[in-house]
């Protein structure tokens, strides 16, 4: 069984149709970095899986239950249950601003599952240390650098125990000292098995850390296949032009 | 002016401070929350609800504070026997104009908070699975409340200040008793100690709030 199933998923904006048919899966384990142009539908791909966007049509299966089927939504507490099952990094980190990183961490957890106040603690303190973060524990968001501010959020989503994590542009919003901090934690997350789906212009980190590529153009997924398959032969022309201007 | 009669003087304005600060007390912690609430239903998803608080708030930011005070004093107990019964009082008819009033510039102040809060906030939570309640209580509120303080500060001043309307209604406040002592002693002396007693009340205020700008920030 797949972690993640999505077949003919198709969405719109006003009449816009940003994603026409979209088919992939994600398996137990797969770090799959997908790549595409400006306004391929990637973000916009990765939104729906999570029920931040509403789908127009198509299936999207989280852990063989169904979040939509058919574009019919299941019923709000199984959706909630998918889509727990999933921790998002969004591109402008989101923290919440008015909480230490500590209450950042543990907020969310003790509101949502109960957790008590110590047990939050200790697991936001281990978290934490696991980024990288562990000595920032009480400092207030504004304080911290970019980079900072996204191995906070990385640990935020990863306090609920996600069996999948997405990723929308993690490191868009960073100078290239910061975006390798930040690919560096989300490496080791990948050397920990964790199943990553990672929207990125990163073509360094889909090179070295993906195992599976999904390169979207126009709304759909027009090829997919290992680094090796992608980087080395890519079967479309439009993959070969969009990665030509990414070879180093 | 002796400085004993001075001090006399002093003493008889300071009758009219419970006044305003009963009036200041009650209008706030009455207003405040009522504001708030307003604010929320003005983003109901039921549209008459919706109409209703908006019109509401159109008409008491639209029409004088005085006008309102007026008509709930002198012309609600026309209508009939409850208002007559309920409404004998002048300090209630102020107590809830003032807030009816107040709670129309609440809701917009707090409006203007809930506009500031990032749509990546609510994302944030509905990613982490917090329902709506939750989202409101532990993210969006701090922050809204964060963003309308100086406003909030604001409209506090406003209102100290705007207690004196109660004049017009026949109740004795600060403002009242400066009148009657300049009248009694031909002194206009009365009047610089009452604007000395609004400016030490906001100065007053003015420190809480500096203080509670400073703790909240972030």
């Amino acid at each position: 069984m797949s972690l993640i199933f999505v077949k003919n998923l198709r969405k719109g904006f006003q009449g816009v149709e940003v994603l026409t048919d979209v088919n992939f899966q994600v398996d137990k384990g797969d770090v799959i970095a997908v790549i595409g142009p400006s306004g391929a539908g990637k973000s916009t791909m990765l939104r729906c899986l999570i029920d931040l966007e509403k789908v127009d049509g198509g299936t999207i299966e989280v852990e063989g239950e169904p979040l939509v089927k058919d574009g019919i939504y299941a019923p709000p507490a199984q959706v909630r249950r998918a889509t727990g099952k999933m921790g998002m990094v969004f591109q402008n980190f989101h923290l919440f601003p008015h909480l230490s990183v500590r209450r950042n961490l543990t907020m969310p957890l003790m509101k949502v599952k109960g957790t008590g106040k110590e047990q939050a603690n200790a697991l936001a303190l281990e978290t934490l240390k696991k980024v990288g973060m562990g000595d920032r524990i009480d400092a207030m968001p504004s304080t911290l650098s970019g980079g900072q501010k996204q191995r906070v959020a990385i640990a935020r989503a990863l306090m609920l125990n996600p069996d999948i994590m997405l990723f929308d542009e993690p490191t868009s919003a960073l100078d290239p000292m910061l975006t390798l901090e930040v690919l560096g934690v989300m490496q080791k997350l990948a050397a920990d098995h964790m199943t990553m789906l990672v929207v990125t212009h990163e073509m360094s980190f889909a090179k070295e850390v993906a195992n599976r590529i999904l390169f979207m153009c126009d709304g759909t997924i027009l090829e997919e296949g290992t680094p090796e398959q992608i980087f080395g032969h890519p079967k479309h022309q439009r993959t070969a032009d969009f990665l030509g201007n990414n070879i180093k | 002016m002796t400085t004993s009669e001075i001090l006399a003087t002093t003493q008889a304005l300071l009758q009219g401070l419970g006044t305003v600060i009963t009036l200041f007390v009650v209008v706030m912690v009455a207003s405040l929350p009522l504001g708030f609430l307003l604010t929320m239903l003005a983003r109901c998803r039921i549209a008459p609800i919706r109409w209703l608080v908006n019109a509401y708030i159109y008409i008491m930011r639209g029409t004088p504070l005085m006008l309102q005070l007026f008509f709930i004093y002198y012309g609600l107990p026309f209508v009939n026997d409850f208002f007559k019964m309920a409404l004998r009082s002048a300090m209630v008819c102020a107590l809830l104009g003032f807030s009816l009033n107040y709670a129309a510039y609440f809701a917009e102040i707090f409006r203007g908070g809930l506009l500031s809060v990032d749509k990546g906030q609510y994302e944030a939570c509905q990613v982490l699975g917090l329902n709506r309640v939750q989202t409101t209580l532990y993210a969006v509120l701090p922050q809204m409340f964060r963003v309308a303080l100086p406003s909030i500060t604001n409209e506090s001043i406003t209102l100290v200040k705007d207690t004196a309307l109660v004049f017009s209604i026949s109740i004795m406040e600060v403002l009242y008793y400066a009148k009657a002592a300049v009248s009694r002693t031909g002194s206009i002396l009365p009047y610089a100690i009452a604007f000395l007693i609004y400016l030490a009340l906001n100065s007053l205020l003015q420190l809480f709030f500096n203080w509670l700008e400073k703790k909240t920030a972030y």
